[in-house]
C-alpha cells in the first residue's frame, strides 16, 4: 500500500508539473501576444491574483464560475466512458432551466421545501430527456450522437425564447422578455453570504457520485467495460442499449442541473441568453482532465481562473473578454500536442 | 404571396446562404478526408475579421476576401498539424480550435470596430439584374459560390487527387496500400477547407452586414457541420442545403415585412428540424453516407 | 526529490513576487473613481456610443475622475462580475448601461451600500440605486413627421430588436406622428429577435425596402447596418440611438434621435463625490436627454420648420398618446379624455392603426 501512495503521489506530482509547464508557457506566449498589442499583460496577472487569492469575494466568483463547469464536464465525460461523444451540454442545460421554470409557475404558491427538491428534479429531468432522444436515435443506429447532440444545442434556445416571447412572458416586465422573477422559495441559497450558491454543492455531489459509481459500483465496472470493447461487453451479456439509454439521460439530467442552478440561483428567472457555452467548455474540462474526477475539479478551477483573468483584461486593459479564449486555446493546443498517442481519452 | 416577397426572399436566401455554401463545402472536403473540424465557426470568424480589418485598412474589399482566404488557410493548417501531426483527438481540437477563433477575431477586429468600409460591390451579370431585376445584383463571391460546389464536386469525384483523398476518409490502411500518403492529402484537403472557410466569413463582414462584430457568424459554423451531413458529403446537395437554411433565416424576416404573423423562434427551428428529420430518415434507410474513417486518428504504418 | 523542491521554490518565489509587485502599481486617488459597462462595442454608432459619449463628458468635466470601462458584457451573471471587479478597483459608481443589467447591479447595490448605482431603461430603485433613461416615446414623434413628409410610397419601414413594450410605444408614436402629416402613411415592423444581430438587420431592411418602404428606421442597440443597408439600396433613413450616424448615410439621412446623456451623469457623479447622492425614477424627454440629429442634405427647409415645430411641441409637453387612440385592429385602447403618461409607455402590446405587423 505504501509504495502504491507513494508512487500516486510521483504521478500527481508529475502531472502537476507537467499542467505547470504548459500553464507558463501558454501564459508566457500570451502576454507576448498582448504586448505586441500594446497591452500590459503582467499587470493584468498581477491584478487577477491579488484579486482572485487575496480576497474572499474574489475567490467566490471562481467558485461561482467554476460551478455549471463542473455540470457540464461531468455532462460530457459519464457518457464518454461508454464511448459515447455528448456536446450536447448546452442543449441540455437550457432544457433544464427550462423545464425547472415550468414547475416554478406551477408550483409557485408552496414553500421552498416542496420548491427547491421540485425544481431540482424537474431540472434535472429536463436536460435529461433532451439527451434521451439523441440517445434512442443512437440506439436505434439511426443517427450518430455526435451531430444529434449538436443540433439540439440550436433547438433549445428557441423553445426558451419561445416561450419567454409568449407563453411565460412576465406581465409585470412586458417591457423586456423573461420569465417572471422566481418567487424567493424557488431560488437555492447562497452560502456564506457570498455570490456561492448552492449549485455548488449540487455539482459536488455529481462529481462525488461520478466518481463513486464509475470507481466503486456494478454499474460503474460495466460502463468500463462497454467503454473498453463493445462487442466483448455485449457477448458478456452487458445490456449496451440499456446502458446508452440511461447514461446519456443521467448526463443530460447533470447538464440540466447546471440550468436549473443557472435560473435558480443567478437569474432568478429564465431569460434568454442562459450559457455563454458552458457546454462547450465542459466538454473541453472533461477532456483534459482525462474525464478523471478528480482532474474535471482541478479543471474547471483552471478555466474558472482563466476567465478571472478575462474579466481583469477588460476592466483594467480595456481588451475586449473574448480574447482570453486566446489564452485558453492556447494551453489547450499545446496539451493537444503534447498527447501520447494511445492515451484513453474520448 | 406577392412577388415582391418571393424576389425578396430569393434575394435573401442567396445572400444568408452564400457563406454557408463556402463553408459547407469547405468541411465536405476535410470530412471526405477523414477529418471533422467543428472549429469551423473559428475559422470563419478568423475569415471575417481579417478580411475586414484587410478591406479597412487597404479600402479594397478584394485583398480583403484573398487576406481571410490566407487567415482561414493558416488557422486552418494549426489544427491540420494537431490532429494529423501529432494525432490529437479531432473533436476536442476542432472545440479549442473554435475557441481560438473566437478570441483571435475579437482581437483582430478591435481596432476597426464602427470602421465603415465599402464593401463588396454588386455587380450586374452582363449588365442586368437576374430576370432584369435590379434587386437580383449581387457580389462576386454570390457568383462564384455555386461554380465553387461544382468545382469542388468535381474534384472529389472526377480527378485523381479527389479519389486518393476519399480513398483515404474510407480506408486509410488500403490507400497507403495504393501507395498513397494520407497525411499528405489530409493536410491539402484542411489547407482548402481553410481557404473556404475563410472566405465563408468574409462574405460576411464585407457583403452581407459590411461590419465586425464579435462572434458575429453566430453560429453558422455549426449550422454547416450539420449542413455537410444534410447534404450527404456531397457538394452538390450542399448547395440546395445552403438555399434552404438561409431562406429559413430570411424566410421569417420577409413574412413579417409583409405582414404575416410567424414566429420568428418557430421558423428559426425550422432547418435544424428538417436536418433531424433527414437524418432520421436516411438512418432509417441504412444510408450511411459519411466517410467510413471518418473521425477516427489514422495511426498507420507511416 | 530536490528537482520537485526546486519547482516548488520556484513557483512560491513567482507567486511572492507577484504579491510584492501588487503595492507598487498603487496610482494617485482620484475624486471618484467610475466604472461602466456596455452591453455591446462602444463603435455602435448607436446606443453604446451614446452612453460612452455621456461618460466622457462627465469625465471631462469632473477632473481626475477615473473611468473603467467594460464592453460587450453580456446581459448574464458575467456583468454581476464584472461590476463587482469593478468595486474591487475603487469603483463607487457604477452606470449599468443596458436593460439587462438590472437585476445585477441591484444584486450588487445589496452588498455593496456604499456604493452607488445608476442603471439605464429599467424601474428597480433602492437607496444606492437609480434609474434612467430618455422619454423616448413622445420623442418619436417628431421623427414620424419627418418621415410622413419625405415618404413617397407612403409605406415607411421600422426595424425592431426585442419587442418590448418601450419600442412598440416607439414605433406608435412614429407611425403617429407620420400620420398627422400623411394620413395614408403606414409603417410595416420587422421583428430580428435581438438587440443586435448585423446579419439578420440586414436581411429585415432588405425585407421592408422590398415591400415597398422608403424610409426605414429602427430600434436596435447600433443603427450602422440598417443605415447602411438603407443607403445602399438608395432609400431613406432615420437615425436612433446616437446623432453621430448622419456619417453613414450621405445621401439617405433625413434625421435621427440620439441621446444626450451627459449632463445627467456628470451631475449624479458630483452628487456621489459631495455625498448628496439622491435615488431618482428619471425619465427625460427632448430638450434634456434626448436630441435631434441634424438633418440630412436631402431635407427640404418647409420640411425641416414641421419636424422642429413639432419637437418644439414635444418638448413642452404634448402627449401624442391622448385618447381616443385606436389599435390596428379597430379596437379603443385609449379611450377619449384620457392619456397614457410616461410610466405606462413599458406596457405597450399593441400597435396604432396604420401599422402593419402584430406585437404579442
Amino acid at each position: 500500500m505504501q509504495r502504491d501512495g507513494a508512487a500516486f503521489w510521483r504521478l500527481l506530482s508529475a502531472q502537476a508539473i507537467g499542467i505547470a509547464v504548459v500553464a507558463l508557457i501558454a501564459l508566457g506566449a500570451f502576454a507576448a501576444l498582448l504586448l505586441a498589442a500594446g497591452k500590459n499583460p503582467l499587470q493584468a496577472y498581477v491584478d487577477t491574483v491579488v484579486y482572485v487569492f487575496g480576497n474572499a469575494t474574489g475567490f467566490a466568483e471562481l467558485l461561482v464560475r467554476m460551478t455549471p463547469l463542473v455540470f457540464t464536464a461531468v455532462a460530457a465525460a459519464l457518457p464518454a466512458r461508454i464511448g459515447l461523444i455528448n456536446v450536447g451540454g448546452e442543449g441540455q442545460l437550457y432544457m433544464g432551466a427550462w423545464l425547472a421554470t415550468a414547475g416554478e409557475l406551477a408550483l409557485q404558491n408552496h414553500s421552498a421545501f416542496v420548491l427547491l427538491p421540485a425544481l431540482t428534479v424537474l431540472g434535472f429531468v429536463g436536460g435529461g430527456l433532451w439527451a434521451l432522444l439523441p440517445a434512442i436515435l443512437r440506439a436505434l443506429r439511426l443517427v450518430n450522437e455526435t451531430i444529434s447532440t449538436l443540433l439540439l444545442n440550436y433547438l433549445a434556445p428557441l423553445i426558451v425564447s419561445y416561450f419567454i416571447f409568449g407563453p411565460w412572458r412576465s406581465p409585470e416586465s412586458s417591457s423586456y422578455p423573461e420569465s417572471p422573477a422566481f418567487v424567493d422559495a424557488a431560488r437555492l441559497p447562497t452560502l456564506f453570504h457570498s455570490r456561492v450558491h448552492a449549485g455548488l454543492i449540487y455539482a459536488l455531489v455529481c462529481l462525488g457520485l461520478y466518481w463513486l459509481a464509475l470507481g466503486r459500483t456494478r454499474f460503474g465496472l460495466q460502463m468500463r467495460a462497454i467503454g473498453g470493447n463493445v462487442e466483448a461487453a455485449r457477448r458478456l451479456g452487458i445490456p449496451v442499449m440499456s446502458y446508452t439509454l440511461v447514461v446519456m439521460f443521467i448526463a443530460g439530467g447533470v447538464a440540466g442541473l447546471a440550468g436549473m442552478a443557472e435560473v435558480s440561483a443567478i437569474q432568478g428567472r429564465l431569460v434568454a441568453e442562459l450559457s455563454p457555452g458552458y457546454g462547450y467548455a465542459g466538454f473541453l474540462v472533461a477532456w483534459l482532465a482525462g474525464t478523471g474526477a478528480g482532474g474535471i475539479l482541478v479543471m474547471s478551477f483552471l478555466f474558472a481562473v482563466l476567465g478571472s483573468v478575462g474579466d481583469m483584461l477588460q476592466i483594467t486593459q480595456n481588451l475586449p473578454y473574448a480574447v482570453i479564449n486566446i489564452l485558453m486555446a492556447g494551453i489547450l493546443f499545446i496539451v493537444l500536442a503534447r498527447r501520447p498517442i494511445g492515451r484513453a481519452v474520448s | 404571396m406577392n412577388s415582391a416577397l418571393l424576389i425578396g426572399v430569393v434575394a435573401s436566401s442567396v445572400m444568408s446562404g452564400t457563406s454557408l455554401l463556402y463553408a459547407t463545402i469547405g468541411e465536405i472536403v476535410g470530412e471526405r478526408a477523414g477529418i471533422v473540424n467543428l472549429g469551423l465557426e473559428g475559422i470563419m470568424l478568423i475569415g471575417a475579421a481579417t478580411g475586414f480589418a484587410a478591406t479597412a485598412l487597404t479600402g479594397d474589399a478584394y485583398l480583403g476576401v484573398a487576406a481571410a482566404a490566407l487567415a482561414g488557410t493558416a488557422v486552418n493548417l494549426i489544427f491540420a498539424y494537431l490532429v494529423i501531426g501529432r494525432h490529437a483527438n479531432q473533436l476536442a481540437t476542432g472545440l479549442t480550435l473554435m475557441f481560438f477563433g473566437l478570441g483571435l477575431s475579437a482581437l483582430i477586429g478591435r481596432p476597426f470596430l464602427g470602421t465603415l468600409i465599402a464593401g463588396l460591390p454588386k455587380l450586374r451579370l452582363l449588365g442586368l439584374g437576374i430576370m432584369g431585376n435590379p434587386l437580383l445584383s449581387f457580389d462576386v463571391l454570390v457568383y462564384l459560390a455555386v461554380p465553387a460546389a461544382v468545382l469542388v464536386w468535381w474534384l472529389l469525384f472526377r480527378t485523381t487527387w479527389g479519389l486518393g483523398l476519399r480513398a483515404v476518409g474510407e480506408n486509410p490502411v488500403a490507400a497507403v496500400a495504393a501507395g498513397l500518403s494520407p497525411s499528405r492529402l489530409q493536410y491539402q484537403a484542411l489547407g482548402l477547407a481553410g481557404l473556404l472557410g475563410g472566405i465563408a466569413g468574409a462574405h460576411l463582414s464585407l457583403a452581407v452586414t459590411m461590419t465586425w462584430a464579435e462572434g458575429m457568424t453566430a453560429g453558422r459554423g455549426f449550422i454547416a457541420i450539420a449542413l455537410v451531413i444534410f447534404a450527404k458529403w456531397n457538394p452538390l446537395w450542399a448547395i440546395a442545403g445552403a438555399l434552404l437554411f438561409g431562406g429559413a433565416e430570411s424566410l421569417q424576416l420577409q413574412l413579417q415585412a409583409a405582414g404575416a404573423d410567424v414566429s420568428p423562434f418557430i421558423m428559426n427551428m425550422v432547418p435544424y428540424l428538417l436536418t433531424l428529420a433527414v437524418l432520421i430518415a436516411w438512418g432509417w434507410r441504412r444510408q450511411g453516407a459519411a466517410p467510413a474513417a471518418l473521425g477516427r486518428n489514422f495511426v498507420g504504418v507511416e | 526529490m530536490a528537482r520537485k523542491l526546486f519547482f516548488l521554490g520556484l513557483i512560491l518565489g513567482a507567486l511572492t513576487a507577484f504579491f510584492a509587485a501588487a503595492p507598487l502599481s498603487a496610482q494617485q486617488k482620484p475624486p471618484l473613481v467610475v466604472g461602466a459597462i456596455f452591453v455591446g462595442s462602444v463603435n455602435d454608432y448607436g446606443y453604446n456610443r451614446s452612453m460612452k459619449d455621456g461618460l466622457d463628458e462627465m469625465a471631462h468635466a469632473i477632473p481626475g475622475l477615473k473611468l473603467l470601462e467594460a464592453e460587450n458584457v453580456p446581459e448574464t451573471a458575467e456583468s454581476e462580475r464584472i461590476m463587482e471587479g469593478m468595486i474591487q478597483q475603487g469603483a463607487k459608481l457604477i452606470f449599468a448601461t443596458s436593460f439587462g443589467h438590472q437585476q445585477f447591479a441591484f444584486n450588487l447595490a445589496k452588498t455593496h451600500p456604499d456604493v452607488y448605482f445608476e442603471h439605464a431603461g429599467g424601474w428597480m430603485m433602492s437607496h444606492n440605486f437609480g434609474n434612467f433613461f430618455g422619454a423616448t416615446q413622445s420623442a418619436w414623434y417628431p421623427m414620424g413627421v419627418a418621415a410622413g413628409k419625405m415618404t413617397k410610397s407612403n409605406t415607411l419601414g421600422f426595424v425592431v430588436g426585442v419587442p418590448i413594450g418601450y419600442a412598440i410605444g416607439n414605433v406608435n408614436a412614429f407611425e403617429m406622428g407620420a400620420r398627422s402629416v400623411n394620413p395614408k402613411a403606414v409603417t410595416r415592423v420587422v421583428v430580428t429577435g435581438g438587440w443586435s444581430d448585423k446579419a439578420k438587420e440586414a436581411a429585415a431592411t432588405n425585407a421592408l425596402i422590398d415591400q415597398g418602404a422608403d424610409v426605414v428606421t429602427m430600434h436596435v442597440d447600433s443603427p450602422a447596418t440598417i443605415i447602411q443597408t438603407a443607403e445602399s439600396r438608395g432609400v431613406y433613413s432615420i437615425g436612433f440611438q446616437s446623432i453621430t450616424a448622419a456619417q453613414l448615410a450621405p445621401k439617405g439621412w433625413i434625421t435621427g434621435l440620439g441621446f444626450t446623456w451627459g449632463p445627467f451623469m456628470t451631475g449624479i457623479a458630483k452628487s456621489v463625490i459631495a455625498g448628496t447622492f439622491k435615488p431618482a425614477f428619471v425619465r427625460e424627454g427632448l430638450g434634456q436627454m434626448m436630441a435631434i440629429a441634424p438633418f440630412g442634405a436631402a431635407v427640404p427647409p418647409d420640411v425641416r420648420t414641421l419636424v422642429m415645430a413639432s419637437a418644439d411641441q414635444v418638448e413642452k409637453g404634448f402627449n401624442p398618446f391622448t385618447g381616443p387612440v385606436t389599435d390596428n385592429t379597430g379596437a379603443v385602447r385609449i379611450p377619449a379624455g384620457q392619456s397614457w403618461g410616461g410610466d405606462k409607455m413599458g406596457n405597450f402590446d399593441w400597435y396604432v392603426d396604420g401599422v402593419i405587423g402584430k406585437a404579442k
